[in-house]
């Protein structure tokens, strides 16, 4: 069940309608999701989900709670505004609680598609059919999904605010592994549109690049020249976002806090080509224009020259530090040139060829220090071509490093695993990564 | 084995039956539940009343109707689940509250198997007319799935056979985590973290107590047909400390684990009496010196090992991972089903064993999400793999009769799948403590608590952190370090186990936060240990070395 617009707004004032305090913050989330996996040769599960939650925040005098339902009828709505209200009765006073959003503007974005709200069994199926067809051609095994989504959100506050946005998501993820166990690769798709699916080309790209990566030799490891897959990056750049926190810098835990106070707002801290900016606009990329408070998302500019210029935080903490109010955002890109990875792989000397990395997580956040593996395709490179595939790395290093040591920037493209945020980043030359011990796994 | 597979199949048929249509509040007669009467917890008045409470039983014929819909529809075999999730989170940060969150999920997921294929529709509408119509859906969406896979050639879904049941089952508890007022919930939080921020050079403390209950019921189209609720608690608490003037700072978080509980367990936990130690701890952490790096010994506290067993042998030992159906995501494993009985892990001490009957266990349910009985079995035995967690579509998959009962979803809109039960290392027989095996060590590292965590897409090659990291020489402790990692690979890790420590030294822990599948779902999961000593590559992460 998706709400149209005209529904949506209906709920949201029949929620408002029951509400005794002023602040009451509404905000609904319907969808109709569905997918297909697919694994060792053969369809495996399958869903068809239709869901919506409605989630309440009421407020008096500093006290705030949330609750979240999943029911629409009148009923519902009015004994859950009851909970939510009895709720902020017996809880403690949030002293950093903000008064609700009034009428915003946001940014107009395009993100539905005809094609991916009208998928279903069958339509996945023939898609679904095509790739494990393909796979079985290439002599490759197969293992993956097909998911795809069509969601309307809504945020409304007493206060005047009602926000509005629909949108359809279509992925498709496919990892191929050769016979012989020896050799991985993964390609995927993802976008709020079908049009650019192609089920056979995703699977052969994949299958040759796991027969490339077969029976990988062991090299030392140790602080390499490396080019960095979108993907890759995009994995690294997800710390870096996360870590903008402004008032975590503020309060002197974080990477972004100055030695003695205040922030790293204004430094160069990254190479002077690196430029990471948000619009949830953008017409190939649409993100969500608003979040769950209702607080619209912007274009954003964060770095531009390698230069920090802006961190996101909480309303409370914007308006305690008076600045502006910037939420942490729905997407990121990241400018680059017009080289392919093959043009980027021509121009390095020596180095390794990553394709995406697995099991990221902050290692020592003074530092933004990540830990991680390769994963599904890493190369040596030696005078410009690929000699050969090697075993996966452990590594440790800080995507603050590795975006001060950028050599030479791709051609940027959306990163195809998608963790709710749009990313559309380059592959990139970094002249030294940490790759720490050696993995055996393929 | 503790019990032979056939034995425990015969003994449990209809054995729970006993609970059916059992009036609230009867009293349960002691043990007439198997395999497990030591450790599943009585049948109490508690476990009467949420029953009686629970607002999902007057449902439970929309679950009948949906399932003989499927089967009408054509299904071989169908369930359907009626899952109300509730879970609240009371946060507190440097003494102030946050604000309360509640959320609720309720609704019926129908899961059908026709021609061979599966299908699952879930609806949060509970109607007759949505209910049926999803079962249909569901029937529809397993015929399109057999029969592409018989147009590809490939094995249709089989399902091994289990016992019929009716049953109930509730987490044993005192006290419904939800029937108690937020705002008591959270001056608890606040005292405890005043107490933390007390300490001098601590400025910053975070608390939260998160509950979980999982209300459901499972009916199908074999007749089985189950209530069961659990209730699962969390306490977070951190301190960290800030050097503003030299830029740093470091954090130390409670090691106080989840467990399957009700709110007496978070209610009796000594975080009041621990709080200045831990402010304390995150001070000296600040001021903590380096780690000598290299190739040396571990010695493991309980509060770290349980997320190493956790990655490298809970993980590895699913085998839906083995069998590639998660390589896209999860990933494979380095074991595979031919290493059965044969492939050595492990020292000859080190004896892992699966068990969801285990009182407290994240994972210990009365029944999993296809019906099948909670039982205790063994992966590891003297170092060498002997077993894998299995459902009833994977168990004819490794030749064995019965699955696992390894079935779970997270919610009534999730489709169930292989999930891990608890996995725990069991005790050494020579009783040691933890400082005998200090004592024994020559030049190692002892490390306390969840750091981060990082494992391949294999479980070959890990890395972990910690909370605390205290110096070894000579058998003593001799300073705190800070900035410590320990990585190795895991057949040589589990191979170089030398010293475990005895039963009173056994400890759970556990994690809300298991994630596998695409879609990705959440499994909540306990692992038990006494501290043991390893060798590892011990790393220095403080970065000086650039």
């Amino acid at each position: 069940m998706t709400l149209d617009k005209s529904q949506a707004k209906r709920l949201v004032d029949l929620v408002l309608g029951q509400a005794s305090f002023g602040d009451v913050r509404v905000r609904i989330s319907s969808s109709r999701r569905g997918h297909l996996r697919f694994g060792d040769g053969r369809p495996t599960t399958a869903g068809d989900v239709d869901g919506v939650t409605v989630a309440v925040t009421a407020s008096k005098d500093g006290r705030t709670a949330t609750v979240t339902g999943g029911r629409t009828d009148e009923a519902a709505v009015a004994l859950l505004v009851q909970r939510a209200e009895g709720l902020a009765g017996l809880s403690p006073v949030d002293p950093e609680h903000m008064p609700p959003l009034s009428a915003q503007t946001i940014l107009k974005v395009k993100a539905e598609d005809k094609a991916v709200a009208g998928l279903g069994a069958a339509k996945r199926a023939d898609l679904v059919g095509r790739v494990l067809r393909r796979a079985e051609g290439d002599k490759v095994r197969v293992a993956g999904i097909l998911e795809h989504e069509h969601t309307s959100e809504v945020v409304g506050t007493r206060a005047g605010l009602m926000l509005h946005h629909t949108r359809t998501h279509a992925s498709l993820s496919a990892t191929c592994r050769t016979e012989d166990g020896t050799g991985s690769a993964r390609s995927g798709y993802v976008s709020h549109a079908l049009a650019g699916l192609v089920p056979e080309a995703l699977v052969s790209d994949a299958a040759q690049r796991a027969t490339k990566s077969q029976l990988p030799v062991r090299r030392e490891p140790g602080r390499y020249p490396v080019i960095l897959a979108p993907q890759a990056v995009a994995d690294l750049l997800e710390f870096f976002i996360d870590g903008l926190d402004a008032r975590a810098a503020d309060e002197g835990r974080s990477a972004f806090a100055r030695p003695g106070g205040g922030t790293r707002v204004g430094e160069r801290l990254l190479h002077a080509s690196v430029r990471l900016w948000s619009d949830p606009a953008d017409k190939a990329n649409p993100a969500e224009p608003f979040d769950n408070e209702g607080r619209p998302h912007r274009k954003v500019t964060w770095v531009e020259g390698g230069e920090l210029r802006a961190l996101h935080q909480s309303r409370y903490w914007a308006d305690h530090q008076g600045t502006e109010d910037l939420p942490p955002p729905s997407s990121l890109h990241m400018d680059g040139g017009t080289d392919d990875l093959e043009a980027l792989i021509a121009g390095l000397d020596r180095g390794v060829l990553i394709s995406r990395f697995w099991y990221t997580r902050m290692l020592e956040p003074q530092r933004l220090l990540v830990t991680g593996l390769t994963r599904d395709g890493t190369f040596f490179i030696e005078k410009g071509k690929l000699v050969e595939p090697v075993r996966n790395f452990r590594w440790n290093d800080s995507p603050l490093s590795v975006l001060a040591k950028v050599v030479a920037l791709g051609k940027p493209q959306r990163a195809g695993l998608s963790r709710g945020r749009v990313m559309v980043v380059p592959p990139l030359v970094a002249s030294e990564f940490e790759l720490t011990s050696v993995s055996d796994a393929v | 084995m503790p019990t032979s597979r056939r034995q425990f199949l015969a003994s449990s048929a209809g054995s729970a039956l006993w609970l059916a249509g059992s009036s609230a509040g009867a009293a349960p007669p002691k043990g007439a539940r198997k395999p497990a009467p030591a450790t599943t917890p009585p049948y109490d008045e508690q476990s009467a009343r949420a029953l009686a409470q629970s607002p999902v039983a007057s449902d439970v014929a929309l679950a009948r109707r949906a399932v003989e819909a499927a089967v009408k529809a054509g299904a071989s075999y169908a369930d359907a689940r009626l899952v109300l999730w509730r879970s609240e989170r009371i946060s507190v940060r440097d003494g102030r509250s946050r604000p309360v969150r509640l959320r609720e999920r309720y609704g019926l997921g129908v899961r059908a198997l026709a021609d061979g294929g599966w299908g699952f529709a879930a609806v949060q509408t509970l109607s007759e007319r949505a209910v049926l119509e999803a079962a249909t859906r569901a029937v529809q969406s397993a015929r399109v799935q057999g029969k592409l896979t018989r147009e590809l050639g490939k094995p249709l879904v089989e399902l091994a056979s289990t016992p019929v049941v009716q049953g109930k089952w509730v987490t044993a508890h005192e006290l419904d985590p939800f029937d108690v007022a937020p705002v008591d919930k959270a001056a608890m939080l606040i005292d405890v973290c005043a107490a933390v921020r007390k300490v001098a050079g601590v400025s910053f403390c975070e608390a939260s107590f998160d509950a979980v209950a999982e209300d459901k019921i499972l009916v199908t189209s074999e007749g089985s047909e189950l209530h069961q609720i659990l209730f699962r608690v969390e306490p977070e608490l951190t301190a960290t400390a800030v050097d503003r003037r030299r830029g740093g700072f470091a954090a130390v978080g409670h090691d106080a684990p989840g467990m399957l509980a009700g709110w007496e367990y978070l209610r009796d936990l000594p975080l009041l009496a621990d709080a200045e130690a831990l402010g304390e701890q995150a001070v000296r952490k600040l001021h903590a010196g380096r780690v000598e790096a290299g190739y040396k010994h571990v010695v493991l506290a309980p509060s770290n090992l349980w997320l190493t067993i956790h990655e490298s042998i809970g993980h590895s030992t699913e085998l839906d991972r083995a069998l590639g159906l998660e390589a896209d995501f999860a990933g494979t494993s380095f074991l595979r089903p031919a290493d059965t009985g044969t492939l050595k892990l492990g020292s000859d001490r080190v004896h892992v064993v699966a068990d969801r009957t285990q009182p407290g266990g994240l994972a210990t349910v009365g029944w999993d999400d296809e019906g099948v009985e909670a039982q205790r079995w063994d992966l590891v035995k003297d170092g060498v793999l002997v077993g894998w967690q299995t459902t009833r579509d994977q168990a004819a998959l490794i030749g064995e009769p019965g699955s696992r009962g390894c079935c779970y979803a997270e919610g009534h809109d999730n489709v169930p799948f292989q999930r891990m039960p608890n996995v725990s290392l069991q005790p050494g027989h020579e009783g040691y403590t933890t400082e005998d095996l200090i004592n024994s060590t020559e030049d190692g590292v002892y490390i306390t608590g969840r750091g981060s965590w990082s494992i391949d897409q294999q479980r070959h090659n890990f890395q972990f952190s910690g909370q605390t990291f205290w110096e070894i020489k000579r058998g003593r402790l001799t300073r705190p370090l800070r900035d410590v990692a320990y990585q190795a690979n895991t057949v040589e890790f589990w191979s170089s186990c030398d010293m475990i420590g005895g039963k009173g030294t056994y400890r759970l822990h556990g994690t809300f936060g298991d994630g596998k599948g695409q879609p990705m779902q959440t499994n909540a999961v306990s692992h038990g240990c006494p501290p043991a000593r390893f060798m590892a590559n011990v790393l220095d992460i403080s970065g000086d070395s650039k």
